[in-house]
């Protein structure tokens, strides 16, 4: 199905379809809610106003993504800027942000894997973020992301190996 | 241990080719060190997957949003979207609004104001100026001439022009035929 992102109509179905993708994919680069949000609505600001033609829904969310993406990267590269000038000033101990006061098992372990996905370097956190949370394959993140599947596959293997040391560095028991 | 990582996390992602494909999916079903390994791997890829942000999380976000871009973009576009809108017609159909618009403003003229002076009274204040051979008419006195060369219709005019001898060509400004524009778009 064609796609002309001005048109309301089919603005609203790629939003319906694609918005959880692009939150996800916003949220895990950057691990703020507000934050993300604003991305998104850029992301699809542009998208509703630069009128493009896609071939299909598919098209249209692998462009979203990929501004989405860059979009949160930057974020990303201004926050750490920005800190480094404040940690020159004083040393601030990074609180991490929790999920409040639920008293899931599970919690407690999402936000070590989280806080892990945020330390990964660049290259290695889009591929893994778009591979675990956008549920993309190495063809469609190659795409994305401009390089090569190969390259897609080095990184996820590689994104993974620092993940699990990390986890195991927290005693997390992954098995 | 006989297969590395990177070549179980392909194969865990699915994203193995035949023959390798078949080929690990046989050495898993007798290597228990690399069967090991790769449930390890598996949920590995289990844990960080499941957390994810949840539907739920961002279903208020979600909503925000599209009522911000709907308020703030959808919205706007429909309400200037009359000035904005392409005025593509066919020359016929311009032609017959031109039409219509003289039919009325010929219909206002034959209604227009009523007037004390007589069309006589143009006669001693129209002066017919020559350059080459066209002849252009203008009031004479000033403010006042004008006035009163406003006081009588179109019609009247050109009657009295006719009836001393001049031909009258009319033309309106600034209407062009659609198809003698250059494509812009």
């Amino acid at each position: 199905m064609e796609i002309k992102s001005s048109e309301n109509e089919s603005f609203r179905l790629v939003y319906e379809e694609v918005f959880p993708v692009v939150m996800r994919v916003a949220y895990h680069v950057t691990y703020n809610m507000d934050v993300s949000e604003d991305i998104c609505q850029e992301a699809f600001i542009r998208f509703y106003e630069k009128n493009i033609d896609f071939r299909s829904v598919d098209e249209a969310k692998y462009w979203l993504i990929r501004v989405t993406k860059n979009l949160a990267i930057n974020v990303m590269k201004r926050k750490s800027r920005e800190q480094a000038m404040v940690d020159k000033i004083k040393k601030v101990p990074k609180v991490p942000v929790r999920n409040g006061e639920d008293a899931l098992m599970d919690s407690e372990t999402r936000t070590l894997v989280r806080e892990a996905v945020e330390k990964l370097p660049e290259k290695l956190k889009s591929v893994l973020v778009l591979k675990e949370y956008a549920d993309l394959n190495y063809r469609q993140i190659a795409g994305i992301l401009h390089i090569s599947e190969s390259n897609v596959k080095v990184r996820v293997h590689r994104a993974r190996k620092i993940m699990e040391s990390m986890l195991d560095r927290e005693e997390m028991h992954v098995s | 241990m006989c297969l590395d990582d990177q070549i179980l996390n392909t194969y865990l992602d699915g994203e193995l080719t035949e023959p390798w494909k078949t080929q690990v999916a046989e050495h898993l079903n007798y290597c228990t060190a690399c069967k090991a390994r790769f449930e390890q791997l598996r949920s590995l890829h289990a844990v960080v997957s499941s957390a994810r942000l949840g539907e739920d999380e961002m279903a208020p976000h979600q909503e925000k949003v599209l009522a911000f871009i709907e308020k703030n973009y959808i919205d706007k576009k429909r309400k200037v979207g009359f000035l904005h809108r392409d005025f593509r017609v066919k020359t016929p159909t311009l032609l017959v609004a031109a039409a219509a618009f003289v039919f009325v403003l010929v219909g206002a003229l034959l209604v227009g104001p009523d007037r004390t002076v007589g069309t006589d009274q143009l006669i001693p204040r129209v002066v017919p100026t020559s350059e080459g051979s066209v002849v252009q008419v203008r009031a004479t006195e000033g403010l006042a001439a004008e006035q009163v060369l406003d006081s009588f219709p179109l019609e009247e005019i050109l009657k009295y022009l006719d009836m001393k001898g001049y031909e009258v060509d009319l033309k309106v400004k600034g209407i062009q035929p659609m198809g003698e524009q250059p494509a812009s778009e």
